[in-house]
């Protein structure tokens, strides 16, 4: 029997980590410009029809669901990981695909086995590669009001636009040395000597995640995990500064820290046991270097995740705790295999 | 010489929660005795043992103390007050299943007619008298599970728990035991001590109990006992006064899973047996026992001194219940316990609270797999696992994941932040498996038994066909002498 009032219920869980977002959205708006706030307003308008349709199509009460907040953090994670310029159709197919094929086409909350932003993000990558690579906002130029909403309409226009520092490293960067990137315009008007301002975006996602660990809604392991292996490998790599992308780059350019502490910490898609979230983050941090340095995309940490995602079952069945009074932990499956009968 | 040692925990609990403890609600008045009710009502069918013995006649006067019941496993219960017995018929009985089962209606007549077939017995005791005596007069782990305590008193113990943790909320009958009845529970510790050859007694008992342990160790140092008694003092946290848990705070013994701690030559007790023991020694079947009664619905929550199979109606009302508030009471804690609508129903041995509660109804969420739970299991199962196999109807699965480890206490319940009851998935979970098992042990006993008799009725054929064959034969050497005797007769 349930006596006391849980530490916090799932609603109130979803409802801080949109929370801890604010921040990280904040600064995003200030450094890309007011692309992000009105990727937001769609995704959120989106997430919360496709929601009500599939469960009404499903059959299911839709105010208890809609309530939970869940589509809420679906399409917020969604609209903060899409191009800034992105026009309304990419975030909306993208919503949709994230909601409705991520989440309801396997049972709705709990039961998807993909994480649903990035697998929205993901079929949109592939579905319209060149808008979801070509429309990153340039921070040394972020549009006003007005020529954000033109982009959001659809009236694309370059002036605004340009790939970001990790496609720079892919595509341009071949052949120079690092003191001759160091001139480039991204790197040189930097507001902290970084990245042009996506730093401060990353900054403000940390504070973000850090709440969330303070709060317990997160454990550190995955962000631990994530980022420990990703720094591990590319500064193992970045010995040689000419040939390789840097370790800041890879932190604060990419979705790296917003996703450490905000994708890959979606519990129902990822691993269980803390041990599994471990291994579960690591593997996402060497896939996302490995595709990053080698794969066609320049960002990396959807698939990652993706992939790691088909991975959760697997290593929850290898980073069992002992049980208490058996000699060893239990590995494996056993039992029937799913699903049920 | 008597020698103490109060200490502090050395090992600690892992995972487990912390609750509201409300104790201190039902320890505002001391404990009572309660009016002796006009009825008073004995189910006979016992937990795992099936339907017991009667041993009374309907109409047949009883004393308090005389045996009406004799349980599969060998334990007379006693009826708890004088009066004679009206009928043996279904009533509604303390149990999960609110099922009617039969029952012993005594009609109590208010004397003190007292049965005086057990007689004190004097110290030092040989063990084997003190099974006898266990056994005569009724002695069962008052603790909540019922388990016969006598078949725990074997050769190998070496060492005696005192489970003084209590660490269910709301629960304070252990804690009275151990204020008001702790002679008796010292001495039953000492006469089982000394006749199992237990070095040191052990004390179990949670912080939050400070008048019970200046008690015990009070009592300790006055009394004449050549033991030496250890006392642990353990964090409040739930479930520290599991079995399990207990012994691995106490001693720092880790049971090997599926075993008990007497299998390792531990031996806990709760100290409301000790203290029965104590009476039973003295020649006094337990009759009576102290039962909780508290919730928000009770307006003078405290402990009582109640006769077995008081029914429960009765106890509200000495405790001055909201009737109109109450629907159903939890029998037993509020994490273990179970509800119950059987107000009419009596107490058993076993019955250490009844909390009358507003019961709140959640909405039940998905599952998340947030993961909380297995923080709070106190095995370190990974509870989110278990639920996943078990709403899938794969029982397999779940076993894999250690569904028989757990001690269903239910830590779980009380973090998820998806209100799902897990506990009770689990317990539904265990209580299909045993019986899947019992139903393959009783193919199977069923397969042998076919076997038997196919091999008998096989073994019978062979023979009669045997025996067909060698008359036979012999008719037909008759034969054949015959015709050779004829043969040789007529020339």
């Amino acid at each position: 029997m349930q006596i006391t009032e849980p530490m916090t219920t799932t609603k109130n869980m979803m409802g801080l980590v949109v929370l801890s977002l604010v921040p990280g959205a904040i600064t995003a708006t200030w450094v890309f410009g007011a692309g992000v706030l009105l990727n937001l307003v769609m995704a959120i308008i989106t997430a919360w029809t496709t929601e009500g349709l599939c469960l009404a199509m499903r059959g299911r009460s839709i105010a208890p669901r809609l309530k939970d907040h869940s589509a809420l953090l679906t399409a917020c994670l969604l609209a903060l990981s899409l191009p800034q310029a992105a026009p309304w159709w990419l975030t909306m197919f993208a919503t949709v695909s994230a909601v409705g094929l991520g989440k309801h086409l396997y049972g709705g909350l709990g039961q998807n086995p993909l994480n649903p932003a990035m697998l929205g993000y993901a079929i949109m990558l592939v579905s319209a590669p060149v808008a979801m690579t070509t429309l990153w906002v340039d921070p040394l130029n972020p549009p006003l009001l007005a020529d954000a909403i033109l982009a959001f309409l659809g009236s694309s226009s370059d002036a605004h636009t340009g790939a970001t520092a990790l496609g720079l490293y892919r595509n341009e960067f071949a052949g120079m040395t690092a003191s001759e990137i160091a001139t480039y315009p991204l790197f040189e008007r930097s507001k902290l000597g970084l990245i042009a301002g996506a730093e401060w975006t990353a900054l403000a996602y940390l504070l973000g995640g850090l709440f969330l660990i303070h709060q317990k809604i997160i454990s550190w392991h995955i962000p631990v995990g994530f980022l420990g292996a990703l720094i591990l490998i590319s500064s193992f790599f970045a010995i040689d500064p000419d040939t390789s992308t840097p370790v800041s780059v890879h932190l604060f350019a990419g979705a790296a820290v917003f996703s450490a502490f905000f994708i890959l910490t979606d519990p129902v898609s990822g691993a269980t046991s803390s041990k599994g979230r471990i291994w579960f983050a690591i593997g996402v941090g060497i896939l996302t270097y490995s595709i990053r340095t080698y794969g066609q995309y320049p960002d990396a940490i959807a698939f990652s995740v993706l992939l790691m995602n088909f991975a959760a079952p697997m290593i929850d069945h290898y980073t069992r705790p002992r049980i208490l009074g058996r000699n060893s932990a239990i590995k494996g499956a056993g039992g029937k295999s799913w699903p049920g009968a | 010489m008597v020698k103490l040692r109060v200490r502090q925990q050395k090992s600690f609990l892992r995972g487990g929660i912390f609750v509201e403890a409300h104790k201190a609600e039902s320890t505002q008045e001391p404990c009572t005795f309660i009016d002796t009710p006009k009825e008073l009502i004995f189910p006979i069918h016992f937990s795992g043992g099936g339907p017991g013995k009667i041993l009374i006649k309907i109409g047949q006067a009883v004393a308090q103390g005389t045996p009406i019941i004799e349980c599969k496993s060998g334990i007379l219960h006693a009826a708890s007050r004088a009066g004679h017995i009206t009928s043996i018929e279904p009533r509604r009985v303390v149990h999960n299943s609110q099922a009617l089962s039969p029952c012993i209606v005594l009609k109590t007549d208010g004397s003190n007619r007292q049965e005086n077939n057990l007689t004190p017995i004097s110290l030092p005791l040989d063990i084997s008298e003190i099974k006898e005596r266990a056994r005569a007069a009724g002695i069962l782990g008052l603790g909540g599970a019922g388990f016969p305590s006598h078949k725990k008193w074997e050769e190998k113990v070496h060492t005696l728990i005192i489970n003084g943790a209590e660490c269910e909320p709301y629960l304070t009958a252990d804690d009275t035991v151990m204020q008001i009845d702790t002679h008796s529970m010292i001495q039953g510790a000492c006469v089982l001590a000394s006749a199992l050859n237990v070095k040191t007694i052990v004390i179990g008992i949670e912080d939050n109990k400070p008048a019970a342990l200046h008690q015990i160790k009070k009592t300790i140092l006055a009394s004449q006992a050549d033991h030496s008694f250890e006392i642990v003092v353990i964090e409040t946290k739930y479930p520290s006064g599991g079995e399990r848990q207990l012994v691995w705070l106490t001693l720092g013994v880790e049971l090997p899973s599926g075993l008990r701690p007497v299998d390792l030559g531990i031996l806990v007790h709760n100290p409301g047996t000790l203290a029965a023991l104590a009476r039973a020694l003295d020649g006094k079947p337990t009759t009576d026992r102290i039962i909780t009664i508290t919730g928000e619905y009770i307006g003078r929550p405290r402990n009582v001194i109640a006769p077995i199979g008081t029914p429960i109606r009765h106890l509200l009302t000495s405790a001055e219940a909201k009737f109109d508030c109450i629907t159903d009471i939890t029998v037993g804690g509020p994490m273990m316990g179970f509800n119950s609508t059987a107000l009419d129903a009596g107490i058993t041995k076993m019955s250490n609270c009844l909390l009358a509660n507003s019961i709140k109804k959640y909405s039940i969420d998905p599952c998340i797999r947030c993961g909380y739970c297995a923080v709070a299991c106190p095995v370190q199962l990974q509870p989110q696992q278990l639920y996943l196999a078990l709403s899938n109807d794969n029982l397999e699965r779940a076993q894999h994941e250690g569904l028989d480890d757990c001690i269903e206490c239910a830590a779980c319940n009380n973090v998820c932040p998806s209100h799902i009851p897990l506990a009770e998935w689990f317990r539904l979970g265990r209580f299909q498996n045993r019986e899947a098992t019992r139903n393959k042990q009783v193919a199977a006993s069923a397969r042998i038994r076919f076997e038997a008799r196919t091999m008998r009725l096989d073994r019978l054929a062979q023979e009669d066909a045997s025996k067909r064959v060698a008359r036979r034969e012999q008719t037909t050497d008759a034969l054949v002498k015959a015709r050779k005797l004829r043969e040789k007769n007529t020339p």
